[in-house]
């Protein structure tokens, strides 16, 4: 069993990391790398009569996403010549062309010719702005972008990862402290994280930054952030909260300091100086609402619970009452639930809904209010009842005919223990292997209920994430909703062995 | 049929039908029959002569498409028959009257543990605690033949073999002391060495505990075992009965003979196996004269147009068929079977299945 479990989770992990290289490989060879630009429209129309700062602009963000390695002229000087001012030396003659524009014609000293060369050797291609300046651009082939996600997939924090060439003297160590509130952590100087280990008063009450998993940026949509914190962090509107600053003075801050990230010297303000003492000034928020996941997760397994609950006993005691009124009145239900198009239902509940003062989108009451909950939930529930309750049922029928049930009524036990205490067990045995599913993948939200009732949660988060060609995004999501796939099926499996005790996971087939 | 004898369960013109798409089958006409008190009944027959479903109608267990139409059925003062409910047959089924199936691969719940399917009906019919139940399962289990008791009253049914299974389901149907036990081909899934253990079993838990025991079966050679009685049945009727020499040895009805004649054990080197040729008539159409005669040799015209009545040969052996009318001529039976007696001893002395006991 240990040994079948390991394997498992082993192959399951390699699946993982099939699929993922899979998804990268198609996103990033065969979507044109311009697609990405289609939604920065705000950044293509400024620079749209600047083709230097254009061409820039692309080149870091391609860079920035993964696709290629881009230098500039300063970058490639500094890196591959002794002389940085010999290579930067650019003199051009002017002349006069057939239409009669002065045009520049650019000559580039020798050392710099030198570093191009050098370049050029090493795959890179230069290439030259406007303005004379030059770069060099290397794209990468499909396995190098596979090799490069995985290698900046997990990041281990440590006291050698901030370089801060202003702060040449930044201490080294990692150390037991307090936080402000005086609550001990764990924490270092030199990481990009100030508390390695922290507790607080928020689920799950111990959290860490030793290692985080680094999907990139998302981009063009929630630019600039982390993809996983796009779906993972608070959203809503900040909230200040009176509390004491890492410095020892107090006052009304939305900042967490346990989530402190190093900032650079360089970018250190006096707003900055005020709270902190030291360079660990890059803070998340508190924000009002939970984050994309937290909703989505919510609505999906409250509505998951109350989905089992409806329909465990309706299909219970249909299959106890097979052929009578019961029976009838329940396929009539599972049979309009099934033909009924979900969004006709939806809009249908949520009408009716309406007439009873419930507000037909989230965000009129929001998250404080149970009344913005109620109506979404019970629509989630009802659309996946019927399935429950017919597989229940087949179930139950199927079970209540075997020769132990005949054995079971000959021993004398009630029509109503030997449902209780013999079919049930039997009958749930399939049924317990889908739940763990069910419950893990309530992650992924639930695309239509979640539109029409405007919630900010995670169904429309794929859907519109490949439609802006956020590369990233798309990837980490295939990522999460893989690997999350994978393991509920080997939970759902695991948890069959505890409900039947006849299925024993073993590693070699056959016993 | 005497009153002075103990009767246990005295069945009357039982009649049973069932609905199938519509129509009305007929499967069992009009039997009467009395189990007395400790001795083994075994009724025999084809395959859908209704062996079963006449078991069935003691203990309330019909399939749902089932009814009794007409009839009675008498234990411990009460008619059966008149159960309007499920709950009312509770009292006596599983608690009065136990049925061991045939299949012991599927006739405990795999999901559940051995010892919980014991202790359950302890429980149940006789109101013991748990920790009780448990001594008690655990004592039936050694009792049956279970090595280890102790430690496999936790394992699950697909741990067993299917002979030690079919213990455990007598074990259960023992458990709440029943006062007769139907055994519903009990042994036609297992293999013939484990078939003689169990009968073994059977009979000397019978002694033991002191139940009837009623058999069904088509192995005529576990009915020669342990009957003590011997009903045979065709097409929904007991067309003979009376004590196991009786039907063995001076059997009177043609279907018995073609039943005895088709032992395969009385088959010759060479020769074909007899076999009774022709199907049983179908039970959805009325049955005119002796449902048996289409396929019998000894027809008589009579037999056609009516149905014969239960002659009388001994105190205890009755016949229902045209031949025991004293206008018949007078038919022996095949030659096969006449000298079975000795035939059956030859068998047993070879050492046959059933030869030691």
């Amino acid at each position: 069993m240990k040994k079948y479990v390991f394997w498992r989770v082993v192959r399951a992990i390699i699946a993982v990391f099939v699929v993922t290289s899979i998804a990268i490989l198609m996103v990033f060879t065969m979507i044109p790398k311009d697609k990405i630009f289609q939604q920065d429209t705000a950044q293509m129309q400024k620079l749209a009569g600047k083709p230097d700062d254009m061409t820039n602009y692309k080149y870091s963000k391609w860079k920035q996403l993964g696709y290629l390695d881009y230098q500039r002229q300063a970058e490639m000087c500094n890196s591959a010549s002794d002389n940085y001012k010999a290579c930067m030396a650019t003199t051009y003659t002017t002349y006069v062309d057939e239409y009669g524009y002065e045009q520049k014609e650019y000559s580039y000293s020798e050392e710099a010719e030198k570093v191009f060369g050098a370049y050029e050797a090493k795959g890179y291609t230069i290439n030259y702005f406007l303005s004379g300046e030059a770069y060099a651009v290397k794209e990468y082939n499909g396995l190098e972008i596979i090799f490069n996600f995985y290698k900046n997939l997990i990041v281990v924090d440590n006291p050698w990862q901030v370089q801060d060439p202003d702060n040449p003297d930044l201490e080294r160590s990692v150390y037991f402290g307090t936080d402000a509130n005086g609550v001990p952590a764990l924490m270092c100087s030199g990481c990009e994280h100030n508390y390695l280990i922290y507790f607080d008063s928020n689920f799950p009450f111990v959290h860490q930054n030793i290692v985080s998993m680094n999907f990139g940026l998302s981009y063009p949509t929630y630019s600039g952030e982390q993809t996983l914190g796009v779906i993972n962090s608070n959203q809503g509107s900040l909230v200040s909260k009176e509390q004491k600053f890492p410095n020892g003075s107090s006052g009304t801050s939305p900042n967490n300091f346990h989530t402190c990230t190093y900032k650079m010297t360089s970018t250190l303000d006096h707003m900055d100086k005020q709270k902190f003492d030291d360079n660990y000034a890059n803070c998340n928020s508190y924000y009002s609402d939970p984050s994309m996941v937290t909703t989505s997760y919510t609505f999906g397994v409250i509505s998951l619970i109350l989905a089992y609950a409806i329909a465990l006993p309706a299909g219970i005691a249909m299959a106890r009452n097979k052929g009578k009124w019961q029976d009838k009145l329940g396929i009539v239900y599972v049979n309009i639930m099934i033909s009924l198009p979900s969004l006709a239902f939806i809009y249908f509940l949520k009408m009716i809904g309406f007439q009873f003062g419930m507000p037909d989108k989230f965000p009129v009451l929001g998250y404080g209010n149970i009344k913005s909950y109620i109506l979404p939930i019970i629509i989630l529930a009802l659309l996946s009842t019927a399935q429950v309750i017919i597989w229940i049922r087949r179930y139950m029928v199927d079970q209540s005919n075997a020769d132990y049930v005949k054995f079971a009524r000959a021993k004398g036990l009630s029509q109503k223990e030997i449902f209780r205490k013999h079919i049930l067990k039997n009958a749930i045995i399939p049924i317990v292997n889908g739940i763990p599913q069910s419950i893990i993948l309530c992650i992924s939200g639930s695309v239509i209920t979640e539109t029409v009732f405007a919630i900010p949660g995670m169904g429309k988060m794929l859907p519109d994430s490949i439609k802006a060609f956020n590369n990233n995004m798309v990837i980490t999501l295939t990522f999460i909703f893989t690997a999350l796939s994978i393991f509920s099926i080997l939970i759902g499996d695991i948890l069959m062995t505890v409900v039947d005790p006849r299925i024993q996971l073993t590693a070699k087939g056959g016993d | 049929m005497e009153n002075n004898k103990n009767i246990i369960l005295s069945v009357k013109d039982l009649e049973v039908k069932f609905k199938v798409r519509n129509r009305v089958l007929t499967a069992i006409r009009n039997i009467s029959l009395d189990f007395e008190e400790g001795k083994v009944v075994a009724i025999v027959g084809e395959s859908g002569s209704g062996k079963s479903v006449f078991t069935k109608t003691f203990t309330g267990m019909l399939d749902v498409n089932g009814y009794v139409s007409k009839g009675e059925v008498w234990f411990e003062g009460k008619n059966l028959m008149n159960f309007k409910n499920d709950e009312q047959w509770l009292d006596i089924r599983g608690k009065k009257i136990a049925t061991v199936f045939q299949d012991p691969m599927t006739s405990l719940n795999p999901v559940r543990t051995i010892g919980y399917q014991i202790s359950e009906v302890i429980i149940k019919h006789q109101g013991k605690s748990k920790d009780e139940a448990k001594k008690e399962a655990i004592s039936l289990m050694e009792r049956v033949g279970i090595y280890n008791a102790e430690q496999r009253y936790n394992e699950y049914p697909f741990m067993y073999s299917g002979g030690m299974r079919q213990r455990i389901v007598i074990a259960i149907a023992l458990a709440c002391r029943p006062k007769i036990l139907v055994c519903d081909e009990p042994t036609t899934a297992l293999d013939v060495t484990i078939q003689a253990q169990i009968i073994r079993l059977i009979k000397e838990l019978a002694k033991e505990y002191g139940f009837t025991t009623i058999y069904i079966t088509h192995d005529l050679g576990v009915v020669a075992n342990v009957a003590d009685v011997v009903a045979v049945m065709y097409a929904g009727q007991i067309i003979e009965v009376g004590t196991v020499e009786e039907i063995f040895y001076t059997p009177k009805h043609p279907y018995t003979w073609g039943l005895l004649s088709s032992l395969p054990q009385l088959g010759e080197k060479g020769n074909e196996l007899f076999s009774i040729l022709g199907t049983p008539p179908s039970l959805f159409e009325e049955i005119k004269g002796d449902a048996f005669a289409p396929r019998s040799d000894y027809a008589m015209q009579i037999d056609f147009e009516e149905e014969p009545p239960m002659f009388k040969i001994s105190e205890t052996h009755y016949a229902k068929t045209w031949l025991l009318d004293e206008r018949a001529p007078k038919v022996e039976p095949p030659k096969t079977i006449r000298n079975l007696h000795e035939k059956m001893l030859a068998l047993t002395a070879k050492g046959g299945i059933y030869g030691e006991r």
